[in-house]
């Protein structure tokens, strides 16, 4: 047992120095943030110039209420209107196809940023048509429909004698406050936004925990195995001394990078106070990481034995990548109805327990019983999972050139 | 200190390793010799406990292999077996810890050794960087490091240039006196031949010849015929009094017929070339493997007692 814990030191301290896992370290998190936040602060940021816009009224009525509640309500950082609205004529005889093409012609030059075209009746007209080269700036289009809804709405209730003002405050929009309340009863404020992003980080955390140190485990094997250090390492030490070496290796390595991530986390929900989790939910969820980490160890170990080539390396890594976005599918489902049948049918399946429990504990605790069958079935799968990862390193981290199949493997299991 | 008997692994369909006996004694240098894919690897393995055998035994001064045991050998792998990417110091200090060294005197063993093999300016290095022989001997202060009982080092020469031979070679003469038991396997004949005490050699998974080395010879006899010449020497494969002939440029190191008497063949051949020497001796071990291997031939004629 000694010379497992040799292994252990030897793996933790090799590849924590090592240039792929501190990228991984903080790399990840950057990705994260930006793949998940940088869009949204991209596309809500203010316009810096005012943009013109086109208009074909076929109507004649909406023009002059369009442009002067678009110039008053948007304005630009400086108080320039962010707007400019430009009447085009729909032709000299009404023809819309002529003006269409002028108006073309102006927003290939880069004259107007784009036109709207509105219909004959805006009794009946229901489709407001918008010409840009750029229909990806979603807040014109956003802004333009429901200013003229509203300006539509105003006089269709002015034309059949109703006071707009009576009627918008018939009609006024509710909103929903939502207040989490845990076990204890104690309230917490905490907003959909919230919960649905820490449930869904603290998913994507273990993904991103496992795949990369995954990867380091199997390009490890690889290398161990192409140099033929693993015959004087078996020289050296049992197969089964080896392997839990590595996979105790590998387990601290990612409770150091979870550590490291948990601590910026907790760094940043002090500075904008906020509770992304409460301790005792957090205590559980460590148990669930840390059983559901020696699962997908064992797993990658008993995938990363048989492979001699890069190629071969790379495919693998494709395959466990598919049993670690499963979850990551139902998770939308999950966080919408984390006591429906199928979130504790899938709590139950020892791949994504931890997973799905990462979801949920954040969002709704599980029932007690749930979490103690869950945390057995995950402990007992992790402990079958080494087993037969030890039986199935033993004999293939010699092999090289031809990849045992999977009836190969089979038989390797019920061999010895 | 080690004997294995009537060793036996089969792969699928391949009989890799066929009813293999060998012993080493404390002190002794065996050679375990055979072409490529003879069973050599294999029997290592079993040796080292890396594979299990389907059959015979194994054990170390009597007593079957535990994991005590494995901490007894130190193994030296024929392809190179290091980390690539880290410090010299590093992994010979990680093998240490594994054969059960504490660090302190793993420390000072491995500044002794880098220092024979010269070594020192090197150790902050990653593995890499280094040039293959100094990679060899990196590989080889790992497998002795830990003082080990019995050493097997498959081709330790392989890379080494004569002088760093020489100095590896004076290091195994130095375990041999301190008692250590070594398993030297090689296909390179004449160092199986300065080097080992006793010779066994494997050829298709299976024994063909075993034994300590003057007494493999003296077993071969006298037939042995070194010659020196000039003209056209292609005949010699053919001529009825040559059981086996190696020819090389100019010289020829024939394997007589039993029947065949050396002062005869030498009359005969002197009116067809022109011999500068003529030496009757015992064959090289080369000469033996070649006969064995190359021209498979059966044990029992290859033995035939010279009259």
């Amino acid at each position: 047992m000694m010379k497992a814990f040799a292994v252990a030191k030897w793996e933790y301290l090799e590849k924590i120095k090592s240039k792929a896992f501190l990228i991984s370290l903080f790399l990840t998190p950057t990705i994260m943030v930006a793949v998940s936040v940088l869009p949204t602060l991209l596309a809500t940021r203010a316009d810096t110039e005012s943009k013109v816009i086109g208009v074909i009224d076929q109507s004649g009525e909406l023009v002059q209420p369009l442009s002067k509640a678009i110039e008053e309500k948007y304005k630009l950082p400086n108080g320039q209107p962010n707007y400019i609205l430009r009447t085009i004529a729909a032709g000299s005889s009404g023809d819309l196809a002529v003006g269409k093409v002028q108006a073309d012609s102006l927003v290939i030059t880069d004259v107007i940023e784009g036109y709207i075209v509105i219909g004959k009746s805006i009794a009946t007209d229901t489709l407001v048509e918008y010409r840009s080269q750029n229909i990806g700036d979603f807040k014109v289009q956003e802004r333009f429909t429901s200013t003229i809804r509203d300006i539509v709405v105003d006089k269709k209730l002015r034309s059949r004698g109703f006071d707009p003002t009576i009627v918008k405050d018939l009609t006024a929009q509710i909103e929903m406050k939502t207040i989490k309340l845990s076990k204890t009863g104690k309230e917490e404020e905490s907003g959909f936004e919230q919960v649905f992003l820490s449930a869904y980080g603290f998913m994507m955390m273990m993904f991103f925990l496992v795949v990369t140190s995954g990867q380091l485990l199997v390009r490890s094997m690889l290398e161990e195995k192409s140099n033929r250090v693993v015959e004087v390492l078996m020289s050296s030490c049992s197969a089964n001394d080896l392997m839990a070496g590595k996979i105790m290796g590998l387990s601290l390595l990612g409770l150091t990078q979870m550590a490291f991530w948990v601590v910026i986390g907790v760094a940043i929900s002090i500075k904008f106070a906020v509770t992304l989790i409460s301790l005792p939910s957090a205590l559980l969820m460590l148990a669930y990481f840390i059983l559901g980490y020696l699962l997908y160890a064992a797993i990658f170990v008993a995938a990363g034995s048989p492979v001699s080539t890069e190629q071969e390396a790379q495919q693998m890594n494709g395959y466990l990548m598919i049993i670690l976005v499963v979850p990551i599918i139902f998770a939308m489902s999950v966080i919408q109805n984390p006591n429906s049948t199928l979130a504790k049918v899938l709590s139950f399946i020892p791949l994504l327990t931890p997973s799905m429990m990462a979801i949920r504990i954040p969002i709704q605790m599980p029932g007690t019983l749930e979490i103690v069958g869950s945390l057995a079935m995950v402990a007992v799968s992790a402990l079958a999972a080494i087993w037969i990862a030890g039986k199935i390193f033993r004999t293939t981290i010699l092999m090289y050139g031809k990849r045992p199949n999977l009836r190969d493997l089979l038989t390797l299991i019920r061999a010895h | 200190m080690l004997t294995v008997s009537h060793l036996r692994k089969q792969y699928s369909t391949v009989l890799a390793v066929d009813d293999v006996s060998l012993a080493v004694n404390r002190g002794a240098i065996l050679g375990l010799l055979g072409p490529n894919g003879a069973g050599k690897t294999t029997t290592i393995r079993m040796i080292l406990n890396i594979i299990q055998p389907d059959a015979g035994s194994i054990t170390f001064d009597g007593k079957p292999f535990e994991e005590q045991t494995r901490n007894l050998i130190g193994y030296l792998p024929e392809e190179r077996g290091l980390y690539r990417k880290n410090k010299l110091l590093n992994a010979i200090l990680y093998f240490a810890s594994l054969k059960g060294i504490e660090r302190a005197e793993a420390k000072r063993r491995a500044y002794d050794w880098l220092k024979r093999f010269d070594l020192l300016t090197y150790y902050e290095r990653k593995l890499e960087e280094l040039s293959k022989g100094n990679q060899q001997k990196v590989q080889f202060i790992i497998s002795i490091l830990h003082d080990p009982q019995l050493v097997i080092l498959d081709e330790p020469f392989s890379g080494l240039d004569p002088l760093n031979q020489i100095l590896l070679k004076d290091i195994l003469m130095e375990l041999k006196q301190r008692g250590k038991a070594i398993i030297f396997s090689t296909h390179q004949m004449d160092q199986a031949e300065k080097l080992c005490d006793a010779i066994c050699l494997i050829n298709k998974g299976r024994v063909v010849l075993e034994g300590g080395i003057t007494e493999v010879k003296s077993r071969y006899g006298k037939n042995t015929v070194h010659l020196e010449y000039e003209g056209d020497g292609n005949f010699l494969p053919t001529h009825p009094a040559v059981k086996t002939a190696h020819i090389y440029e100019n010289f020829a190191e024939l394997i007589l017929n039993s029947h065949s008497k050396p002062h005869e063949v030498l009359r005969d051949l002197s009116q067809r070339l022109d011999i500068r020497k003529f030496e009757t001796l015992q064959p090289s071990l080369n000469a033996i493997f070649l006969d064995l291997v190359g021209g498979e031939k059966k044990l029992t004629e290859a033995m035939e007692p010279v009259k």
